[in-house]
């Protein structure tokens, strides 16, 4: 139930005026409505709903357009026209608190609101085609039909055992449908139920007509698309009452999140349908609705978008309507904060179309231009916007992060563990200071444990791999002395292996051996519990000696084949020659090159001869050099310097 | 007749990973099948009688699947909204089911409807379970109250209502019909005796309970909440017996391996933990994609069923056993099997007299070309890329051996571009390995001694020399750092050893100890 819900809340409305899809109405994540115009592909109106953070916008519904002169309206929205046709463009807004708003795009302002009916969240609000009346469905089962003239409930009725999810009134306004799971067609004169569907075994998300003929007739058709279901149901509604199942399915790669469709008007004309899914892709079906059909349809045409990158990532689409040709196709897509209009031709002999955007410039240029142009009515500055699902403790950062975080959030919304978060944080902050550092650490620290204590890869993977010399000292300093044995022993596991990575951890090693000193050193069991690491490390260095002269051995000859690369210009006899002046120069290289080698080397021989000579630059006190020697495994010479010392 | 012997490889241990027969059996799993439930996977249960189904509940259904089957032999819909806890009878005949809308549900397995409605509960039922004798029905709700219920006329016989929050796990005794145990969030497990009309004993878990499991002895109670699993003595009064934390997130559920031996537990941290429940260390550990809500075991562990919140069910079978390949293995040689089965079944009698035939010796092929003293041959067959990349040691014994017959050189030289950078490759893998570098560093030596003439003719050998090169600087490097751990180690040693002033039997072969003794007195000195 919780994922249902959760998948449900993030279904933003977006929704384009009907006709001559001159704006699109979105609700983003933050509560507010904003609505754009297709045309110049700028924010028209903004509006702020007072209680946009508690009952956030769930359904956007447009009014009919009633105007005849739509053109000169909108362009001159303050002339006297508009004052005159009182009939305005409005939207119905459902909320989650159970009230519907009506929202005046010519007026730019709240035109009425109606409450006091539902006591749940309303699902759906729909228009009649031609009466001014509107209806809202809601979670406490019960449809509501509002008289707009008045503002007032003109009937409520119990509709489905469940939440109401879905509604739609025919093209002749006679008929409604309802949907919970269960489909039901109402006569919308007497409110009696005329019809029942039955198929969906989840809420029923959408509900279209798709024909605009009487439902005597047996050419009435309406489509249907639930949650979590991959498929759109044609239902016909026939006259002898045998309706029970869909009679046509359309396939879809994922729940259908926006449906668009071109009703047929005859039996000859096809229905045509867009369908924009929870994955963004875009699906156009195109079907003559004849009677059923067993096989379910693919799309004609699937439609993706991709941004421009060196690896692209695909740019959700948000919804889509159709054109008067078949081939012309509105898009929104992006995020919901700035959606991108535009105005596509599709290809539809292909079967698959991967079109490819710039969002991030585009994005960004809108945003630039078009706040300062905004129009908005009712603005209140006080206002904070807040993005929902992003950590409370990333809201001090700059306005750009957020931005860039609650566009990452986008595009993949698979759940961060832990780790990606940290991750995260450790990308946008690089340039901080050491407040930021500390706060790092500490995190490190307590996913070093959790990851100590179930023994989990990833998170050992992901902190044992930082570089960074503070941040290791810091998370060691930090580290619980219950974890001290549990990391030194996984870091002995590590540090067999490719030196690449071993490198990586003697770091933690050291700082651990620094930091726990005197705790370690007080275990009772010290020698077994750090004897498995000892014999390691000590079998490990065994072949320094050889290892540091077969490496003297290779420098010396890739020197030479430096150099030789270096003169391979000169001819042949020249090059001879010249190679006894370089032999010479390249003496002195080897010899440059060799004071770092066997300075080691010869280190190790004094080492082996007179030990109490040898002064190597370590840190470390006498016990320290005086420890060297083992590594060589000299142990016979060493007992003699001892008794000698003795 | 000395025969050929061949070359020996030596078994190198590695270091840490302890390999055990713990590990060896919880890794002789199949990999696992996956598949998509319609929502989070909340219960898994395995029908006690066979053919073994089991019952997986997730969202609004509850799916039969038989124990090799992937796809549904059966489906439960009937639920007005999520199920929860389907389990079956210990006949197998009946399941039992929980639901969000607080009607608990009985179905006979091979029907759809429900047999039986239990209505009585106002929230969710979490909890479902018959008792041993069969005949009644333990549910436990969100609503606090834990029930019995009759099965003949679905009517309710006694309500406990001593929890003080959700009720999200319960047990029935297997072994009286009048016993069982809940959990629930208000960190409590009580026992219940029907009898008697209130809880008999009350455990405190410290964290919200998730899981409950009875041992079969039903000596020992298991209980998981928060990060922890605990384990209680029942016939102690609920003494705490052992308090395991070995995960970072909280524990989901519970399960017994087959024998009884293994605890698993299974957790949101997407781990699966394998305990002793002799000595509850852990054994094994499986990771999962995704936070884990339920896991179960087939019988005879035949597969571990896990279910996870991305509503993936993921099922691992056990690998067949090595006799039954084995037995498989004969049946396809039986005829010979049967022409010669009376000389092979012949047991000699006192007197006679055995003459053993010679075991024909199978040679490796680098053996049979080491055989011949076709050295360069045998290094090309060891440098094989099935043996090079994953056998490396039989590499690194052949050139050992070579090494051994003083040949070495012989094989090394005369090699072309290609040759040259396979071997050399090889030396890049390998080199910095602790258990071959004796012995590569000898070959590496002398291929550069051979070949340094023709160095900088070839680009592909040059970049892999660099390459080389590159590698010892790091590991040199590398090295050094370790050098100076080993100083490190090498003080505290000493510095710690003083205090116990007996040697310690583990590592006096080689390290610390003999310098340690020695130089007790010196940290002493420097201290005063």
């Amino acid at each position: 139930m919780a994922s249902d819900g959760g998948s449900s809340s993030l279904q933003l409305p977006c929704v384009f005026s009907p006709k001559s899809r001159q704006y699109l109405a979105v609700c983003a994540q933050d509560g507010r409505l904003r609505i754009w115009n297709t045309d110049s592909k700028t924010i028209n109106q903004e509006y702020v709903p007072s209680a946009h953070l508690s009952a956030t916008c769930t359904c956007i519904a447009w009014g009919p357009c009633r105007t005849v002169k739509e053109g000169p309206q909108r362009k001159k929205r303050k002339s006297e026209a508009v004052q005159v046709e009182e009939k305005a463009d409005l939207l119905a807004m459902g909320t989650a608190a159970g009230s519907v708003l009506l929202y005046s795009t010519a007026k730019g302002t709240l035109h009425c609101s109606l409450d006091e009916a539902h006591s749940a969240g309303v699902n759906c609000v729909h228009w009649h085609p031609e009466d001014s009346v509107l209806y809202s469905g809601s979670d406490d089962t019960n449809i509501v039909e509002w008289d707009l003239q008045s503002g007032k409930m003109r009937s409520k009725w119990k509709a489905d055992r469940a939440a109401v999810t879905s509604l739609c009134v025919s093209p002749d306004g006679k008929l409604l449908l309802s949907a919970g799971h269960v489909i039901k067609m109402w006569d919308l004169d007497t409110k009696e139920l005329y019809r029942k569907f039955t198929g969906h075994s989840t809420a029923v998300t959408t509900l279209r007509f798709a024909t605009t003929r009487p439902p005597d007739s047996n050419g009435l058709y309406f489509v249907s698309g639930a949650a979590h279901d991959r498929l759109i149901s044609v239902w016909q509604v026939r006259e002898d009452g045998k309706d029970k199942n869909s009679v046509v399915s359309f396939t879809l790669t994922d729940e259908p999140r926006h449906v668009d469709l071109v009703p047929s008007n005859s039996k000859e004309e096809a229905v045509r349908l867009a369908v924009v899914c929870q994955d963004g892709q875009l699906h156009l079906f195109e079907h003559f609705l004849n009677g059923p059909c067993k096989k379910p349809f693919s799309p004609s045409c699937s439609v993706q978008m991709a941004d421009t990158r060196e690896s692209p990532m695909p740019i959700p689409m948000l919804a889509a309507v159709l054109g008067r040709d078949s081939r012309s196709v509105l898009l929104a897509y992006g995020n919901h904060l700035q959606p991108v209009i535009e105005q596509v031709e599709v290809n539809t002999t292909e079967r698959h179309v991967c079109l490819s955007r710039d969002v991030k410039t585009s994005l960004s240029l809108t945003m630039e231009s078009t706040v300062s142009k905004v129009k908005t009515p009712v603005v209140n500055t006080k206002s904070k916007v807040l993005v929902p699902g992003l950590p409370g403790h990333q809201a001090p950062l700059k306005g750009s992060h957020l931005e860039k975080a609650s566009e990452k959030r986008k595009k993949d919304t698979k759940e961060m563990s832990i780790a990606e978060q940290l991750g995260e944080i450790d990308l946008s902050a690089t340039s901080s200071e050491k407040v930021k550092a500390s706060l790092q650490t500490d995190n490190y620290a307590v996913l070093l444990v959790q990851g100590l204590e179930s023994n989990d890869a990833d998170i050992l993977n992901k902190v044992l791999q930082t570089r960074k010399e503070m941040v290791i000292k810091k998370t060691v300093a930090r580290l619980p002395l219950s974890a001290v044995l549990p990391l030194v022993k996984e870091l002995t596991n590590r540090l067999q292996g490719h030196p690449f990575a071993g490198i990586l951890m003697v770091r933690w090693l050291k700082a651990v051996l620094m930091h726990h000193t005197s705790y370690l050193a007080s275990l009772p069991d010290l020698v077994t519990e750090l004897g498995v690491l000892y014999h390691m490390i000590e079998s490990r260095v065994k072949m320094f000696h050889k290892l540091t002269k077969l490496h003297g051995k290779l420098y010396l000859l890739m020197t030479h084949v430096a150099t030789s690369d270096s003169s391979n210009m000169v001819s042949e006899v020249d090059h001879t020659a010249k190679l006894v002046y370089e032999d010479e120069s390249s003496d002195e290289n080897e010899a440059s090159g060799d004071e770092v080698l066997p300075e080691e080397d010869s280190d190790h021989w004094e080492e082996e001869e007179g030990m109490e000579e040898d002064k190597q630059s370590s840190e470390e006190e006498d016990e320290g050099n005086r420890t060297e020697p083992k590594a060589n495994g000299e142990e016979d010479m060493e007992h003699e310097n001892e008794s000698e010392e003795e | 007749m000395a025969s050929y012997k061949p070359t020996n490889i030596p078994v190198y241990p590695k270091l840490g990973e302890k390999v055990t027969e713990e590990t060896l059996y919880w890794k002789n799993y199949k990999t696992p099948i996956q598949i998509k439930e319609f929502g989070a996977v909340s219960n898994i249960h395995f029908s006690p009688v066979t053919p073994y189904n089991f019952a997986v509940t997730a969202f609004t259904r509850i799916h039969l699947y038989g124990l090799l089957s992937q796809e549904p032999v059966k489906t439960f819909t009937r639920f007005k909204d999520t199920a929860y806890c389907g389990r079956f009878r210990s006949d197998g005949q009946l399941l039992v089911a929980g639901c969000e809308d607080s009607v608990v549900r009985l179905f006979d397995v091979s029907g759809k409807v429900a047999l039986r409605m239990f209505k009585g509960h106002t929230k969710a039922v979490h909890v479902t379970d018959f008792t041993s004798d069969r005949y009644q029905i333990l549910t436990g709700s969100d609503d606090y109250t834990c029930c019995l219920w009759d099965i003949p006329n679905s009517a309710q016989l006694n309500t406990y209502q001593e929890h003080t929050d959700y009720i999200r796990c319960g047990v029935t005794s297997q072994l009286n019909r009048d016993l069982f145990v809940t959990g629930s969030y208000d960190h409590s497990l009580k026992v219940f005796d029907a009898r008697v009309d209130k809880s008999v004993m009350t455990i405190n878990h410290g964290h919200p309970v998730e899981s409950l499991l009875l041992y079969p002895s039903e000596g020992l109670l298991v209980s998981a909440g928060g990060r922890y699993v605990r384990v209680w003595d029942l016939l102690k009064g609920g003494q705490p017996l052992v308090s395991l934390k070995n995960h970072h997130k909280t524990v989901t559920c519970l399960a017994l391996s087959s024998n009884g031996q293994r605890l698993l537990s299974g957790s949101l941290d997407r781990h699966v933990k394998v305990y002793n429940t002799t000595s509850y260390k852990v054994v094994h550990n499986f990771d999962y994609p995704a936070a884990i809500l339920s896991l179960a075991l087939a019988p005879e562990d035949e597969s571990i069923v896990v279910g996870m919140t991305n509503s993936i069910l993921s099922i691992k079978h056990r690998k067949p056993s090595e006799e039954a390949k084995e037995t498989a293995g004969h049946q396809r040689r039986r005829p010979s099997y049967r022409v010669y089965a009376h000389r092979k079944s012949y047991v000699p009698k006192q007197d006679d007299y055995l003459v053993s035939k010679p075991v024909r010796q199978h040679l490796a092929k680098y053996d049979k070309q080491l055989k011949k003293f076709n050295v360069s041959k045998a290094l090309d067959t060891a440098l094989e890329t099935w043996i090079r990349g994953r056998k490396p040691e039989i590499t690194v014994a052949v050139i050992r051996e070579l090494d051994r017959r003083g040949t070495l050189k012989n094989a090394l030289a005369g090699r072309d571009e290609q040759e040259l950078s396979r071997l050399l490759s090889f030396l890049i893998a390998n080199l910095v390995d602790a258990r071959f570098a004796p012995v590569l560093i000898t070959a590496a030596e002398m291929i550069l001694d051979i070949y340094q003439s023709i160095i900088g003719q070839s680009p592909v050998v040059d970049k892999q020399l660099l390459h080389l090169q590159s590698l010892l600087e790091r590991e040199l490097d590398y090295q050094k750092d370790l050098l100076e751990v080993l100083g490190m180690l090498d003080t505290m040693f000493a510095s710690s050893l003083p205090k116990i002033e007996l040697p310690c039997s583990g590592i006096s072969t080689s390290n610390g100890l003999p310098q340690g003794q020695s130089t007790a007195s010196r940290p002493q000195i420097l201290a005063a």
